[in-house]
């Protein structure tokens, strides 16, 4: 049966900044990207490093004319420290290839608390 | 701890996985586009050679030379025939044919003589071993990329294909394909040369001589080449050579004392360069109608570069924007390899086919090499993939794909 856990207050969670906690063993990172909230496993599931501890980013794009590159800062992609792979912290989504997929988890906001279910 | 279990990840400390992570992880071994390996039924299996309704040879060469090539030249370049023609060692001045030793002490059945340039003695070769078609690549134009005068380049190139017209396909024989001929030299005027020759009767390709071609293949300055090759409906051929060696990798010629050490590693080195510049170039993203087709570099490199090229693709995300897909979906979505020279797999013979199955079965065609004196025999492919593949996975490998890709 899930169970609501809270891991912070929303005035302690400003935009790109991360909470990483434990619950019920599992270790669970919180973002805020844009005034949303977006859980996700600190795991990764490539070679099982600490993927929440990386760096947010954006993403390079060719632009339409098929010569210039540019950078997309819509930073709400999470790197992974050890190799680079990169997950879409909004639905735990490999950038690259689904079917490497993080777990995530919902989050509910009552009277100013982050809370994660689980 | 009855909704999630402990799982130990090498030398990694206990990070606790949970059930949905487990089916992400089961997903992401799972193999694609395998063909059905060794559980085969006994009663599926292929057992004799005979049983195939078609062999088809993905590389057949034949061994035009310069005195073929001469007539062919068009009026346009009579300047630069007027100097072929007085060259005296052609093949040394014009073409920068040169080997780190001669192979020629190799085998009787050599590679670079010219007696069996002819449509009746290369359907001789196909009849030996029971071959039914050939897809006929070049012999010395191999080397094509070795011309440093791109006019005489062009005009060689354009001599070439009006003499494999002229002495192979307008015979009505049919069972000789052939790949038309490009150079690296003027690819505007090479995609002109695919519209020229295209839409005659058994061209089925584009040879593309692919050891020498700096820069490598997945340059856009080969685009127009790549567009009128993808306009006309005909996959690009990358043959490579390593008597091109001097030109691509100096330092290797220098230093690779022996025949061997330089053929061992060039026809591996410059394929895996055009490939991985060809994917990471993003080639088969701007021209997503268009197949290529690496040939003579056998098949146990390809799971070993795909497996290279997926894993720095998922590291490396800032500097590959032109990518949509993981390299591994390119390849098996528009690259196909030919099997020659499969090397020597016979102390377990399994092992070749698992190689064929890592790659990918449904891109792999046979080929034989033949007159060249590393040929395979179709046998030597068959006997090793029959008992671990279904019977229309090895048909497809000795036949059946290039029949569809080359719509014979």
């Amino acid at each position: 049966m899930p169970s609501k856990h809270k891991v912070a207050t929303t005035d302690e969670l400003t935009d790109g900044s991360r909470v990483i906690t434990e619950i019920n063993g599992q270790e669970i990172a919180v973002f805020q990207i844009d005034g949303e909230y977006h859980a996700i496993a600190n795991y990764c599931v490539h070679q099982a490093g600490p993927l929440c501890e990386g760096k947010l980013t954006g993403e390079t794009y060719v632009e339409d004319n098929g010569w210039d590159w540019n950078y997309d800062d819509d930073e709400k992609h999470i790197t992974c420290p050890w190799h680079g792979w990169l997950f879409d912290v909004t639905n735990g989504e490999n950038i690259h290839n689904s079917k490497y997929k993080v777990p995530t988890y919902n989050v509910e906001i009552e009277n100013e608390s982050i809370f994660v279910v689980r | 701890m009855t909704d999630y279990f402990k799982m130990f990840v090498g030398s990694n400390t206990n990070r606790l996985l949970s059930p949905e992570s487990i089916r992400t992880i089961e997903g992401w071994v799972r193999v694609p586009n395998m063909g059905s390996p060794s559980n085969t039924a006994e009663s599926q299996r292929i057992r004799n050679l005979d049983e195939l309704d078609v062999i088809v040879d993905t590389d057949a060469h034949i061994r035009e030379t310069i005195d073929d090539l001469l007539p062919y030249i068009d009026d346009q370049y009579e300047g630069a025939k007027w100097i072929v023609e007085r060259t005296e060692h052609p093949e040394r001045d014009i073409y920068s044919l040169t080997h780190s030793l001669p192979p020629s002490l190799h085998a009787e059945r050599g590679g670079w003589s010219a007696d069996t340039n002819t449509v009746d003695k290369k359907l001789n070769e196909l009849d030996e071993f029971n071959i039914d078609y050939g897809i006929v690549d070049p012999g010395l134009n191999l080397v094509l990329p070795t011309v440093n005068n791109e006019r005489i380049a062009v005009a060689l190139t354009k001599a070439y294909n009006n003499w494999l017209l002229d002495n192979f396909l307008d015979e009505g024989n049919h069972r000789l394909k052939a790949n038309l001929l490009v150079s690296h030299h003027r690819p505007e005027m090479m995609a002109e040369e695919i519209d020229r020759m295209a839409g005659e009767k058994d061209i089925v390709g584009v040879a593309f001589p692919s050891t020498g071609v700096i820069p490598p293949a997945g340059h856009d300055r080969y685009d127009p080449i790549y567009q009128a090759a993808e306009d006309n409906g005909l996959p690009v051929f990358f043959h490579g050579a390593s008597t091109n060696t001097s030109h691509v990798f100096p330092l290797q010629r220098m230093y690779n004392q022996t025949y061997t050490e330089d053929h061992v590693i060039i026809h591996p080195f410059s394929q895996m360069w055009n490939l991985s510049s060809l994917i990471f170039q993003g080639a088969p993203e701007r021209f997503p109608d268009l197949d290529f087709v690496f040939q003579e570099s056998g098949v146990g490199w390809i799971p070993y570069l795909m497996w290279r090229m997926d894993d720095h693709y998922l590291e490396m995300n800032y500097e590959l924007p032109l990518l949509e897909k993981m390299p591994s979906e390119y390849i098996h979505d528009q690259i196909y390899f030919t099997t020659q020279p499969l090397g020597h797999t016979e102390d377990n013979p399994r092992h070749l086919a698992m190689a064929i199955e890592m790659a990918g079965p449904n891109n792999i065609m046979y080929s034989s090499d033949l007159p060249h004196s590393d040929f395979d025999p179709p046998s030597e492919l068959f006997n090793r993939i029959r008992g671990h593949f279904d019977r229309e996975t090895v048909e497809n490998i000795m036949g059946e794909t290039a029949r569809e890709l080359l719509d014979l």
